[in-house]
């Protein structure tokens, strides 16, 4: 009877434990989710924020006319229609473009065809009004607007009807057709009299102001880019020089890959040579060198740069890309690096080496390198990752001279020049288009970078 | 010394004459040039500059913009290092877990740290917007706290409730026993649907916010409001590296430890407190070190800022000392006695630490 008894008691306990199990890893599963959205999440809505006409709308929604499949083909197909090219759009003669707008009418109001132009707009605020370029409103020709149904419906609990109407914009081929250029934009606005209320249009505008009476749009010819990646397409076109016309961010963009990978190879060469120094050959004093060299890490950098901004201005390095490769060329941190890793290789390899009478210029370069691979990856990435995002070096060297900023330096400036106007947009746009190839290298070799901080950090 | 040792010696020299002559240029003549120009009246436009004696750094002492960078820098240094050190500790016995997938999410944390600080900051001065979307978020948060509450309340209520049974029938469940929880969960989820669909809770009606961030005048614990939002942006983008640290550190304790503590009935929480913090203090030491310094010299995300913030809100030591030399006539001599005061801030905490014994080697 007693054995009877407890036999159950036993079952249900393991059971138990077996249940605890499964919910607490769910529990913990659910936890590191909640965090990555909590490091992720920002950057999503910001990303979000980043496609929007208005990011600082309120209230901030998630689902808006950019994130619609509705307008990515109507964008397409606009474009297609406009230039010929569906990624970007644009306006190009001989092209025909039919649009329809439709409007919500209450109850016992008279439908009244709304006036369409197509407008003369400057391409934006900041650098981007500058420019003068060629606008669409000179070729542009709209027809006539035409009323094409009425339908009786229900908005936002007002009985009403809703009224559609059709007109096309061309762009005629002149006898000269070869003088027509392709407009990159055709603006539209489309106003309609008081007490109707926009309700859908063959593509949803950028802005709708006055209660929805005008609707205007910045290119209704976007294509899928110009219209969902709009803000990212400004970069490119809107921030030019004034001077020589050429695209900044491009430049920038070059400029931040010519210095990191310059000083990649510095790095690499100088560092190995002297962490293998430092770690294997005799030399005096080399302990005492070497915690001058680790004291010089903890020394901020705001201490030494007066000096090092008038040694590169006396060799007229200022204001050019070499004065920021000078500047980095290597770094005690690198040769640390090193150190730590020549340390860790077994001694025998060099001892057979110089056995068979090597001198040490060989032995390093046909045997201790090879060896290093490993180190030097990881080196070359973290190095990569650092000069990419190098901002105090690049504000001393560069300041003033835009054309040869590197990306963070030229955010900042984006900054000043687009953030009185407040345009978040575009400088949304262009902080996530200087991440790409930080993101694709992280992604590659996150191993790396992990291991990287973990090693240099610990090891020390 | 023998012919053989010379020749390494000399071989030895020339493998690391690019970086002592770099070290030179760049370290220790910087250095030394300085701490001259820190004693004299230098300008960037000046040519000729006069002995002064320490008068910059009392000038320094006597000026409203360095003292609010100095306290600033400390005030700063401090709050960033405490939230840091404990977010990320959390954060790396959360993720210290033996479980499928943990280095996916270790990858996703890691994120926001290597990232540049330009573009970071960038997006997180869009976030400090007024309506930008931390305003937005908050709003949302306090427009459904009624709805959150009562889930709350429901969650507790299920979990003691069902606890309490089961202890009544005489299983000995803990009261954060996670299968019951998962029940409760459920429970409180759709009773919380039930009463906001019938009615009985309803969330706030959200409206636009008022908040600013950064054009605050305000202070908040002595601190501009401005500058709590870059202890923000720099708690969130550091937490990750200091957690990839800690996490090292705690995968180095052996198992057994952890097993001896259990077999002696020590509950997870006794278990980190006697056996987790302990073993980790070297570690804690390293992490909070650099923290300090990391702070300390923090530049990029106040000269990002700009005009976006009031300059004396945000000021702190390495923007100060960057700020003197590139504005104005270019105040070498001040900007390189402020130098030497960020400096010496930054050996005093080295020293410190020395003195605490806890030297750079964590094992």
């Amino acid at each position: 009877m007693a054995t009877k008894a407890i036999r159950p008691v036993r079952k249900l306990d393991e059971r138990h434990l077996a249940r605890q199990r499964w919910a607490r890893a769910g529990w913990v599963y659910g936890a590191m989710l909640a965090l990555a959205v909590f490091f992720i999440g920002p950057f999503y809505v910001a990303f979000l924020g980043s496609l929007k006409d208005n990011p600082l709308e309120w209230p901030f929604r998630y689902s808006f006319a950019q994130t619609q499949p509705k307008n990515w083909a109507a964008a397409w197909r606009l474009g297609q229609l406009g230039a010929g090219n569906p990624w970007t759009g644009g306006f190009a003669p001989g092209a025909e473009i039919p649009f329809q707008i439709s409007y919500f009418l209450e109850e016992g109001q008279e439908p009244e065809p709304p006036t369409v132009t197509v407008p003369t707009r400057r391409a934006g605020a900041g650098l981007g009004a500058i420019f003068d370029e060629v606008q669409a409103a000179q070729y542009a020709q709209v027809s006539e607007v035409q009323e094409v149904s009425r339908r009786p419906a229900v908005v936002g609990g007002q009985p009403g009807q809703i009224v559609t109407y059709a007109f096309t914009i061309r762009y005629p081929k002149g006898d000269a057709a070869a003088n027509q250029p392709t407009i990159p934009r055709l603006p539209l606005d489309v106003e309609a009299p008081r007490g109707q209320q926009y309700y859908a249009a063959t593509l949803d505008p950028n802005r709708l102001e006055r209660r929805g009476r005008v609707a205007s749009w910045d290119s209704v010819t976007p294509g899928f880019f110009g219209y969902v990646f709009r803000n990212y397409v400004r970069v490119f076109n809107e921030a030019r020089d004034p001077n020589t016309g050429a695209s900044f961010f491009l430049r920038w963009t070059a400029n931040s890959f010519f210095v990191s990978l310059a000083v990649v190879l510095t790095t690499l060469l100088f560092a190995s040579l002297g962490g293998y120094a430092l770690a294997r050959m005799y030399l005096p004093g080399k302990n005492y060198l070497f915690a001058f060299i680790v004291f010089t890490m903890t020394v901020p950098s705001q201490a030494t740069f007066i000096s090092n901004y008038l040694v590169l201005r006396d060799l007229g390095l200022l204001g050019s890309l070499w004065g920021m490769i000078v500047w980095s060329a290597v770094g005690a941190g690198a040769v640390f690096i090193m150190k730590q890793f020549f340390e860790s290789i077994p001694r025998e390899i060099e001892e057979a080496a110089l056995m068979d009478g090597a001198t040490p210029v060989t032995t390093f370069f046909r045997i201790i390198l090879p060896i290093a691979t490993p180190a030097l990856g990881a080196l070359t990435i973290l190095t990569f990752q650092g000069m990419w995002n190098e901002f105090f070096k690049a504000a001393v060297v560069l300041s003033g001279q835009q054309a040869s900023y590197t990306l963070p330096l030229g955010l900042s400036f984006f900054r000043s020049a687009y953030g009185v106007a407040g345009d978040w947009g575009l400088m949304l746009a262009s902080a996530f288009l200087s991440m790409i190839p930080i993101i694709i290298l992280f992604v590659v070799f996150q191993r790396y970078f992990v291991e990287g901080v973990s090693t240099s950090a610990l090891k020390g | 010394m023998l012919r053989s040792q010379r020749t390494e010696a000399l071989y030895a020299l020339l493998f690391l004459a690019p970086f002592l002559i770099h070290l030179g240029i760049f370290f220790v003549f910087a250095f030394v040039r300085t701490v001259g120009f820190s004693f004299t009246d230098a300008t960037l436009i000046g040519q000729s500059s006069r002995f002064v004696g320490f008068s910059n750094f009392v000038e320094l002492f006597r000026e409203p913009r360095f003292l609010a960078a100095l306290t600033h820098s400390i005030s700063f240094m401090l709050v960033v290092t405490t939230l840091q050190t404990l977010l990320a500790l959390a954060l790396a016995a959360v993720l210290n877990q033996r479980l499928r997938g943990i280095t996916f999410f270790r990858t996703v944390y890691y994120i926001p740290s290597v990232l540049s600080s330009a573009a970071v900051t960038v997006i997180a001065i869009w976030f400090f917007q007024k309506t930008g979307f931390l305003n937005t978020f908050i709003g949302y948060i306090g427009s459904v706290a009624p709805v959150l509450l009562a889930f709350g309340g429901l969650f507790v209520l299920a979990q003691a409730v069902q606890v309490g049974w089961e202890r009544w029938r005489g299983v000995p469940v803990p009261w954060l026993d996670p299968a019951l929880a998962t029940i409760s969960l459920v429970v409180a989820l759709a009773l919380t649907w039930g009463l906001v669909g019938l009615g009985v809770v309803r969330p706030l009606e959200a409206r636009p916010p008022e908040f600013t961030w950064l054009t605050n005048p305000d202070r908040f614990l002595g601190i501009p409001i401005p500058l709590w939002s870059i202890v923000i942006l720099n708690t969130f983008t550091t937490i990750p590296t200091l957690m990839l640290i800690f996490l090292a550190g705690l995968q180095d304790i052996p198992r057994s430890l952890y097993e001896a503590a259990s077999i002696d009935g020590a509950t997870p929480l006794q278990q980190f407190f006697s056996v987790t913090v302990p073993m980790l203090r070297p570690v804690t030491f390293l992490v909070i070190t650099l923290s300090l310094i990391g702070t300390l010299q923090m530049f990029d995300q106040v000269a990002l800022m700009g005009d976006a913030a009031p300059l004396d809100s945000i000021i702190v030591l390495a923007y100060y000392v960057y700020n003197n030399v590139f504005s104005g006539e270019g105040k070498v001599g001040l900007a390189s006695a402020a130098a030497l005061i960020l400096a010496g801030l930054t050996f005093a905490i080295v020293l410190l630490q020395r003195a605490l014994g806890i030297s750079e080697k964590a094992h």
